[in-house]
């Protein structure tokens, strides 16, 4: 191998991992220098006090709570949107204008700013004028507060979170559907291989590589959710919709607690880290990849 | 190639068979199935469809129109000035300019890094190569609102704070870009590599002979995933720019409501047109173009 | 083909940074064109949008146009929580504005941290009684260890908001309650099919108003202890608590300012009879409500009382002297005698000088509009915020515990109140 061999790997990916360096790690690292200090933004000073703001932080039951509901968040984001889209996927992924177009219709919310989304789903969701309880008095269902009762607020989120992202999701598996070839489903159907039986054969390990691509993104992009909260609940009402992100946020910039906040930060790197870790690991020998 | 036209021959006939045998129950069945289809597709197009005739509506709607409940949805006199409003609000024509600045540059600038890396990622064994992969992964997965306050302070000592940098420098790269890249590059069978490698090909040739065309629908889905999102990014832009001169369309729609008076909805949802507009168009005209990249992203 | 599109990539690139390159100087060029006639240039951040926000612009250009000396470029950077987030990075990267708006219950804080200039040296070179026009009830929040640190600038009280047509048909007084059981049976006679009598935000502002009322206070006077879980404080829930049982008051769903939206806007479309909303709407739902809008003192308990709100223009310590002082000017101007009628007018905000509240214009306004005049004489039983650091996160915690006690009846408002007490400790410490 020459020596021109050797470094032109390092050579490609330099640019982005410059770019990474300068504005991803090197904030976490600056992040986990502030954990370990008391600081309120501006004074010269940043006392150093150890670990005293973890353990106040795993001390607080309010963290906890916060936790809790990002992971129920998290968990019902995944499957809902990924559980949904499969189904819609296979329904969809046929010729004929009406399901291109429903394609292109479902596929909508993914490219509009969330400030909008939320906007239009605060008015939605409305107790009083809302559509969404004119729409469940047609079917008998009795109107509800959503976003301002405390149990439904989190699910009212999950609901505008599905409804952003099905149509991405859909339209990932239906790429990886359309990727699969023809030819193995015609053997599968010589052997006269059941509906069920090819679906479980064939599509779903053939779709494995998008149905991790989603997942992993899902639980990533669920676990950041951030904008929703900020612009519908403010994390409310009692702290039934405050998720990490807005937590972090809040306690830097609303209470200039940044040490506290950074503390929470470190955290979270780990856990999102570790996920992704676990993921790769589990997943990487399961996955088909071509 | 004689095997498979085999199969295909037995399955025509053994299809043909099978429609004989049941064609007019199956008929009676298939057309029930194709109404319930057709409803469910409906019913599916609502829900995704009418928070946006909603927005619409609104946006055209006097300001006394828009609490009437049950809701209209076709206003009495069309309020086009609720646009000249929203539009006066601020200078919009700059903030205009500045979300397709910005979107754009960063878009070329993910292009011009994440390909090479994605490339590298997929098709060469380097000793680093874990850890910057774990590195790549990590930036996709970090929230902003976790990264800002560093870099911000980062900016302010490299004096370039009011400047477009903050906003385009640090998405210069692409987490996202690079994983999804560097997945379709893994998926090109390695036979077709080294049948090329046989022919003499050299390695930019591979890349952008043989990788790059198949990559393409890959790429122009990133394009716009990267574009649209660039175009909706709310928080960063908030937090980076204390001048109007710097500022992007979400941050003056989201200017539009005011915390102590009464929101104007026909205003703030005429303000959301203009900011979605864009984003529509684009959507309209390159749908097909991310249908086809999906449906031709197979390897034939 | 490759190579075009490589060097596409490349060039495109160059742009981008030339691109960059050329916006940094094209602002810096903007600069030296106005330091020509020597110009102290200061930045002046606030916090206000929509239509208050577009008038705090014209009168800072306003500013520009009839003096020579200073140039103020006005920039809105969000709600009072954003701009504060805001000015304190600034503040820590050295890029801060020379002057900004801070919510007054967050002056204690800011002034704590050191980051604005105790004004008292430059209000002491003004004429003699120059601080003494300036409202009392509105510079209460100003001080922080007996230094001055804001001037009053768009001030608000909240008020109590008739629907007067829908008070006569029901033949209640047009005045409006004058007392919490006033209020209550009122609202019940009001409520019917779809109309709630009242509805308030269960917001800590209301919560501070109800409070005082009471006889009470959130915070003991020095800031270090917090006394509203005595029964002063647990009483204003118990009476919101009874009225959201028997359904004469609703309680606006929606967190922060989205529960004030909801309050304005059943109000404005007549599903709610009264509301608790800030001086602030008072121009916007008088343009917007199709019916006789009231204004009356918020009923009283033991006593009227109410909190002041909305900010104060504030000089951060870290500007140079010069500028500083060019700040010291710009505040003046916006607080003027003049201006702070002007901005009044045109808000619903109060005037902060009593000579412009006394001015032949104001009078006549006054006249035409009697609704304005409520929150000008309501003043004489206002109270000043709570002052302490760590208030911001405090009021957060009260607000979660008041809705708990609200929302779920289970929870007594004493226990609520107690658990946030608890905590408030820890922050006051």
């Amino acid at each position: 191998m020459s020596f021109w061999d050797r470094v032109k790997p390092y050579v490609m990916v330099s640019p982005s991992i410059t770019v990474f360096l300068l504005f991803f790690i090197y904030p976490i690292m600056y992040l986990f220098f502030l954990s370990f200090t008391s600081w309120n933004l501006i004074s010269l000073t940043k006392t150093f006090v150890g670990i005293e703001n973890y353990v106040e932080l795993l001390k607080s039951p309010q963290f906890h709570l916060v936790i809790k509901n990002t992971v129920l968040y998290t968990f019902l984001m995944v499957s809902i949107s990924i559980g949904l889209a499969l189904p819609t996927a296979l329904w969809l992924n046929k010729r004929g204008f009406l399901h291109k177009f429903t394609q292109g219709v479902i596929f909508t919310p993914h490219i509009i700013s969330l400030v909008s989304i939320s906007l239009v789903w605060m008015w939605i969701m409305d107790p009083d004028y809302g559509l969404l309880n004119w729409v469940m008095g047609f079917v008998g269902i009795p109107p509800s507060k959503w976003l301002a009762n405390p149990k439904t607020a989190l699910i009212s989120l999950v609901v505008v979170g599905v409804w952003k992202t099905l149509g991405y999701n859909t339209l990932v598996l239906i790429a990886g559907l359309q990727s699969i070839p023809k030819d193995i489903y015609e053997a599968a159907e010589l052997d006269n291989a059941s509906k069920w039986r090819n679906f479980y054969k064939i599509t779903l390990p053939m779709l494995s590589p998008s149905l991790f691509f989603l997942l992993v993104i899902s639980t990533i992009a669920s676990f950041k959710v951030f904008d929703t909260i900020n612009i519908m609940t403010q994390g409310g009402p009692i702290d039934t919709t405050n998720m990490i992100v807005f937590f972090i946020y809040q306690n830097a910039f609303d209470f200039f607690k940044i040490g506290y906040a950074s503390a929470a930060g470190v955290l979270l790197v780990i856990f999102l880290g570790l996920m992704t870790f676990i993921h790769f690991k589990l997943l990487a020998n399961r996955v088909h990849y071509r | 190639m004689e095997a498979r036209e085999r199969v295909q021959q037995s399955l025509r006939i053994r299809k043909k068979e099978g429609r004989i045998e049941n064609s007019k129950n199956l008929e009676i069945l298939k057309k029930g199935a194709k109404g319930l289809e057709i409803s469910g597709l409906i019913i599916l197009i609502l829900i995704f469809g009418f928070p946006f005739l909603w927005m619409i509506s609104t946006s055209l709607k006097s300001f006394s129109e828009i609490m009437i409940f049950p809701p209209k949805w076709i206003p009495d006199k069309l309020m086009f000035e609720n646009y000249i409003r929203a539009w006066n609000s601020g200078p919009f024509l700059r903030y205009f300019f500045n979300s397709v600045l910005i979107s754009i540059s960063i878009l070329i600038l993910q292009f011009a890094t994440m390909i090479p890396t994605a490339y590298a990622f997929a098709r060469y064994e380097f000793k680093l190569k874990k850890l910057l992969f774990a590195i790549t992964l990590l930036a996709l997965m970090i929230p902003e609102q976790i990264t800002f306050l560093p870099v911000y302070l980062q900016m302010s000592s490299w004096n370039l704070l009011r400047t477009y940098a903050p906003l385009i420098l640090p998405f210069a790269a692409s987490g996202f870009g690079v994983f999804l890249l560097r997945q379709t590059f893994m998926q090109v069978p390695d036979e077709i590599i080294e049948a090329a490698r046989l022919d003499n090909a050299s390695e930019w040739k591979i890349m952008w002979k043989i990788m790059m065309p198949m990559a393409r629908p890959v790429l122009i889905t990133f394009a716009l995933f990267s574009f649209i999102s660039q175009w909706n990014s709310y928080f960063w832009p908030l937090v980076m720019t204390n001048t109007q001169s710097l500022r992007t369309l979400p941050i003056g729609v989201a200017m539009l409501k005011d915390a102590e008076a009464l929101t104007r909805w026909d205003t703030v949802m005429a303000g959301n047109m203009i900011l979605i507009a864009p984003m529509l168009v684009i959507y309209f005209f390159a749908q097909k173009q991310i249908i086809k990249a999906f449906v031709y992203s197979g390897i034939k | 083909m490759f190579k075009k599109t490589v060097l596409s990539i490349v060039l495109a690139t160059t742009m981008i940074f030339t691109m960059i390159g050329c916006s940094s100087s094209a602002g810096e060029a903007g600069d030296t064109a106005a330091g020509e006639n020597k110009k102290v240039e200061i930045e002046f951040w606030y916090s206000l949008g929509g239509d208050t926000g577009n008038f705090i612009e014209a009168m800072a250009n306003e500013f520009n146009n009839v003096q020579d000396n200073i140039k103020v470029t006005a920039t809105y950077q969000g709600d009072y929580y954003e701009n504060h987030a805001k000015v304190m990075a600034a503040i820590a990267s050295n890029t801060q504005p020379d002057i900004t708006m801070v919510e007054i219950a967050s002056i204690a804080a800011f002034a704590d941290a050191g980051a604005l200039e105790a004004l008292d040296e430059y209000a002491a070179k003004e004429s003699a009684g120059f601080l003494d026009d300036y409202v009392t009830g509105l510079m209460s929040n100003s001080y922080w260890k007996n230094n001055l640190y804001a001037m009053p600038f768009a001030r608000s009280t909240p008020l109590l908001y008739l629907n007067v047509d829908m008070l006569k048909a029901n033949g209640l007084n047009p005045a409006g309650p004058k007392t919490w059981d006033e209020l209550q049976e009122f609202a019940r006679t009001m409520t019917k099919d779809n109309v709630y009598g009242f509805a308030t935000p269960i917001d800590i502002w209301f919560y501070e108003a109800l409070t005082f009322q009471n006889g009470g206070n959130i915070l003991s006077e020095d800031g270090t202890q917090a006394i509203f879980n005595s029964k002063e404080g647990v009483e204003p829930i118990e009476f919101w608590q009874n009225m959201i049982k028997e359904g004469s008051m609703k309680m606006p769903p929606g967190e922060k300012y989205n529960a004030w939206d909801v309050a304005r806007q059943d109000f404005v479309n007549q599903n709610v009879g009264m509301i608790f909303t800030s001086t602030g709407s008072l121009k916007g739902l008088l343009e917007q409500s199709e019916f006789e809008v009231g204004t009356a003192f918020l009923p009283a308990k033991k006593d009227f009382g109410v909190p002041t709100g909305g900010a104060n223009l504030v000089v951060l310590s870290k500007s140079s002297d010069e500028k500083k002082q060019a700040a010291w000017e710009f505040i003046k101007y916006m607080t003027s005698t003049e201006n702070s009628g002007l901005f009044s007018k045109a808000t619903g905000y109060m005037p902060v000088r009593t000579s412009s509240i006394n001015s032949a214009e104001m009078e006549a306004f006054y006249k035409e509009y009697p609704q304005f005049t409520v929150a000008i004489n309501q003043l004489d039983y206002a109270k000043r915020r709570p002052m302490a650091p760590g208030y911001r996160e405090l009021q957060e915690i009260i607000m979660k515990e008041i809705q708990r006690a609200v929302i779920d009846d289970t929870m007594s408002p004493q226990d609520a109140l107690n658990t946030a007490a608890e905590e408030a400790q820890k922050l006051l410490k």
